[in-house]
């Protein structure tokens, strides 16, 4: 799994590929939104649009990171989550708590 | 009789991605589309997760077993741990509100959604073994022992 940060102004959209599973993605998917919380960023979206499928670590670790984006008064919202991973969100009715997008505009602009 | 795969593995993390392909490429060699190939390597990744975590509680020394066959009419993948035992009947809906915000315990309710079956038996005194079960396609059944489809790669 990669993670890449862009920053918009006050919004960071975080570009993540590959799969987010247990004992890799996961972990990076950790290290990155903490590296941003650290820094104070307060407004971060998740581009899942290069992401094949999670596990339910990957998936476990999503919520943490919405959890503790919540505690350090930021927020977490989701672009473009692909088709595996947009089902395992309406699965686990995740997609009723996060803010989900198709557009990265719209996303933006939605801070 | 259809062909049976078995591995032996250690209780590593690191090995449930191979598991997880082993799984996916015998889904699609047994004619399950992508999308469902994909779901059942999905199942078969948790149940070896959760063999590994709360089976062997990581402990490295301790096996996981995984049996693949393909039966008439069903795709069957056997996890097997050496560990005390987990009480599967104990997991809670992750769905509902006072689970939601969990960042565990989705693994067993990923392996009902994905495959039709899944049955727990405790071995006494040799852990636990997962059933996951899913029935074969009609095009699969059809296609089998004649001039078959292969899958590319």
């Amino acid at each position: 799994m990669k993670a890449n940060a862009r920053h918009h102004g006050k919004v960071t959209v975080v570009d993540l590929s590959g799969k987010i599973t247990i004992g890799e993605g996961d972990i990076k998917l950790r290290d990155a939104v903490n590296a941003l919380l650290d820094e104070g960023r307060k407004n971060i979206i998740l581009n899942l649009s290069g992401v094949s499928y999670m596990d339910s670590a990957g998936i476990g670790e999503l919520v943490a990171c919405y959890k503790r984006a919540a505690e350090k008064g930021a927020t977490l919202k989701l672009l473009n989550p692909s088709g595996k991973v947009q089902d395992l969100l309406i699965l686990t009715r995740l997609q009723e708590i996060f803010d989900i997008f198709r557009d990265e505009r719209e996303a933006l602009a939605s801070f | 009789m259809g062909r049976r795969v078995k591995l032996k593995l250690g209780s590593r993390i690191a090995y449930v991605d191979l598991v997880h392909e082993v799984a996916e490429d015998l889904a699609r060699d047994a004619h399950f589309s992508k999308s469902e190939s994909l779901n059942i390597g999905l199942a078969v990744r948790e149940a070896v997760i959760n063999a590994i975590k709360h089976g062997n509680a990581m402990d490295e020394t301790k096996s996981v077993e995984v049996e693949f066959e393909e039966n008439e009419g069903s795709f069957r993948v056997r996890v097997r741990d050496e560990g005390p035992g987990f009480d599967w009947e104990q997991t809670a809906d992750p769905r509902t509100e006072r689970n939601i915000f969990r960042s565990s315990g989705r693994g067993i309710f990923f392996m009902k959604h994905f495959v039709d079956r899944v049955a727990f038996l405790r071995r006494r005194g040799r852990g636990t073994e997962v059933i996951l079960e899913k029935r074969l396609q009609p095009a699969g059944r059809a296609g089998r022992g004649g001039a078959t489809k292969r899958r590319k790669g």
